[in-house]
């Protein structure tokens, strides 16, 4: 008996393939489709900052906030009305955000954090992986239910959401009214910065340890420089999200309001307009007559 | 110079606190020692010294405090435990080094994740165990010769040695915040079995006959306390004595599962 293996395993293959098979799933879901998604979601709500520059001429006259406004809206049309099998998409992202929380709940519960003890960066970032799961979540929950479903927390009017008054709906949520900031918008602005800038880390630096996960990144030097590379990503990705919000949090009301309305209205008609704000609820802005802006957006 | 610092030690002490505990199970309760400063002196010969007048500083008698030791020179790794908090073999911990100056203080505390026997006297069996679930070894077991071995490239030497110099000592697993103390013997096979056997099976892996047993290696860090459920803190190699690279292996080992994953996928 060379092995005296008592304590080997007695698991059937099986049980030893799934056991695998879920860890991989867990780490390829973060990736595809939850990862990818991130970074689409948070450059698209970016161009609220840069949008303006982006808007190639049709741009003319209007402010940065004014121009953001414009082509957010644009691209949120598009994503609604032009991306193929949106539903299975969504579909697709709500199994695997699901399973990977499931699993990274389980998971996360399964080791202990010795920070005190081993206060090491590569520590720190084990440790805030697993803090950045759990604040992610929430977070998420809270980001779809109000923008989404219409619960009111903090918000107490409510979202009035629409996809066709994007960007003013936005405004109104991170500011806690149409009017201008209250204190449950500042409680909405933190939540949304903590949130934000949770999930950015998370995948970041999901995206470094993956590589190891995957035996991607052998050498500690290839390690080291994926290391590098995935930083810049967040840091990049920090941005785009940072700059999303700060364009939001200063973005008039009425302002975004009277924009998107002008969309509508180009494409819809003037009698449209008044019956769809008039069913959402949506409060409006009153249109300064010297407000015109050059030819129409949208297609 | 060793005669100088032997006049300057001349009536200095260090204190020694040390994390006692009086059998498995029992409860745990703090000593300290006051201990005359040696030149030349480490962990060992201070407990040495201690055994020898078991005295607190309190004036009070005890019992002479237990530790586990072998080699004496960082080769078998039984001495291992916390000192001033941090996970390193105690023969080669120097007075000199960890407290320099006259009434200096020293902790000294089991390490956490093994089952405490007495002391600082733990019992390592379920390091042991994962790498009999690697299979960490090179089955050449038999009745009769079986001639030369296949050749091996100097390469693979080259990483195989550095893996080879791990003693076992659970520095590793101590600091691993995957790999937690488990009374239960019967949890052992599917908890988590940590870097140092991860980093063994890579070794035998890595060695051309060793290799054999490739596949069953792979089969047992694919399961349940296998490679994928390292969190990648990498505190192990940070606090490993031989450093050893334990995170490549780790990720070697992450690949190699993949592979062998979807080939033994299509194999069935
Ligand atoms: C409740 C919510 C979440 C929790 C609790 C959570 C937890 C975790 C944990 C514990 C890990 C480390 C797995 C390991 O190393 O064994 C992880 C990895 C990862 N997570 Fe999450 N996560 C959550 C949501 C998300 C979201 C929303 C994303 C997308 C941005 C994401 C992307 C990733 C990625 C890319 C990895 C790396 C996988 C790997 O190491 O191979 N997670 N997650
Ligand atoms: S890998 Fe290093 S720390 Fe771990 S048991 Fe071996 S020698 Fe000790
Ligand atoms: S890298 Fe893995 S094995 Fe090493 S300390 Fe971290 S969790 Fe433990
Ligand atoms: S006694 Fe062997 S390593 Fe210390």
């Amino acid at each position: 008996m060379a092995s005296g293996p008592d304590t080997k395993p007695t698991l059937t293959p099986a049980q030893i393939q799934r056991h695998f098979l879920l860890r991989r799933l867990h780490s390829l879901t973060g990736l595809v489709p939850i990862g990818v998604f991130l970074v689409v979601h948070l450059v698209t709500n970016s161009s609220l900052a840069w949008g303006r520059f982006a808007l190639r001429g049709k741009g003319e006259g209007l402010t940065v906030a004014e121009g953001g406004v414009k082509y957010f809206q644009h691209e949120v049309t598009f994503i609604n009305e032009s991306v193929p099998h949106l539903l299975l998409i969504e579909i697709t992202l709500w199994v695997s955000i699901a399973f990977h929380s499931i699993l990274g709940v389980v998971y996360a519960t399964s080791g202990k954090s010795n920070l005190q003890r081993y206060p090491h960066q590569d520590n720190w970032r084990y440790t805030l992986q697993r803090i950045s799961g759990y604040v992610g979540i929430l977070f998420i929950f809270y980001h779809v239910a109000t923008l989404r479903w219409g619960w009111t927390f903090l918000i107490p009017e409510g979202t009035k959401w629409s996809h066709s008054f994007s960007a003013s709906t936005l405004a109104a949520a991170m500011q806690g009214s149409t009017e201008g900031f209250t204190i449950f918008g500042v409680a909405v602005s933190v939540l949304y910065m903590v949130g934000v800038t949770a999930l950015v880390f998370h995948f970041a630096n999901g995206l470094w340890t993956a590589a190891i996960t995957w035996g991607i990144t052998i050498s500690a030097k290839a390690q080291k420089r994926w290391g590098i590379a995935c930083a810049g990503l967040g840091a990049g990705l920090m941005l785009a999200g940072w700059s999303s919000l700060i364009a939001t949090m200063t973005l008039d009301y009425d302002e975004a309001h009277l924009i998107e309305r002008q969309m509508f209205i180009e494409k819809y008609g003037e009698a449209e307009y008044e019956a769809y704000v008039e069913q959402k609820g949506i409060e409006t802005a009153d249109p300064q007559p010297e407000q015109s802006t050059g030819s129409g957006g949208g297609e | 110079m060793i005669a100088s610092q032997e006049t300057a030690s001349k009536g200095q002490h260090i204190r020694i606190r040390i994390k006692r505990s009086d059998g498995p199970g029992k409860p745990s309760y703090w000593q300290a020692f006051d201990v005359p400063r040696e030149p030349g002196a480490n962990i060992i010969s201070c407990l040495q010294w201690i055994a020898a007048h078991p005295v607190t500083v309190d004036g009070e008698k005890t019992t002479p405090v237990v530790w586990d030791s072998g080699c004496l020179e960082e080769v078998c790794g039984a001495c291992t435990m916390l000192i001033n908090g941090g996970v390193r073999q105690s023969c080669s911990a120097l007075i000199s080094d960890i407290a320099p100056n006259d009434g200096d203080e020293i902790t000294l505390e089991p390490m956490s994740k093994f089952p405490v026997i007495r002391d600082l006297w733990v019992d390592r069996q379920r390091l042991f165990d994962s790498l009999k679930r690697v299979q960490a070894w090179v089955p050449i077991d038999g009745s009769y010769s079986l001639g030369a071995g296949p050749k091996e490239s100097p390469d693979k030497q080259g990483t195989r040695y550095t893996l080879s110099t791990c003693m076992s000592c659970g520095c590793c697993l101590e600091a691993c915040p995957q790999y937690n103390l488990e009374e239960d013997e019967s949890q052992w096979p599917t908890s988590f079995i940590g870097a140092a056997a991860i980093s063994q099976a890579r070794l035998f892996n890595e060695h051309e006959t060793g290799k054999q047993l490739k596949r069953e290696r792979l089969d047992a860090l694919m399961g349940p306390g296998g490679v994928s459920d390292c969190g990648n803190a990498q505190n192990c190699v940070k606090v490993c004595p031989k450093e050893i690279p334990l995170t490549e292996s780790i990720s070697a080992m992450g690949r190699a599962t993949t592979i062998h994953a979807i080939t033994s996928w299509f194999r069935r």
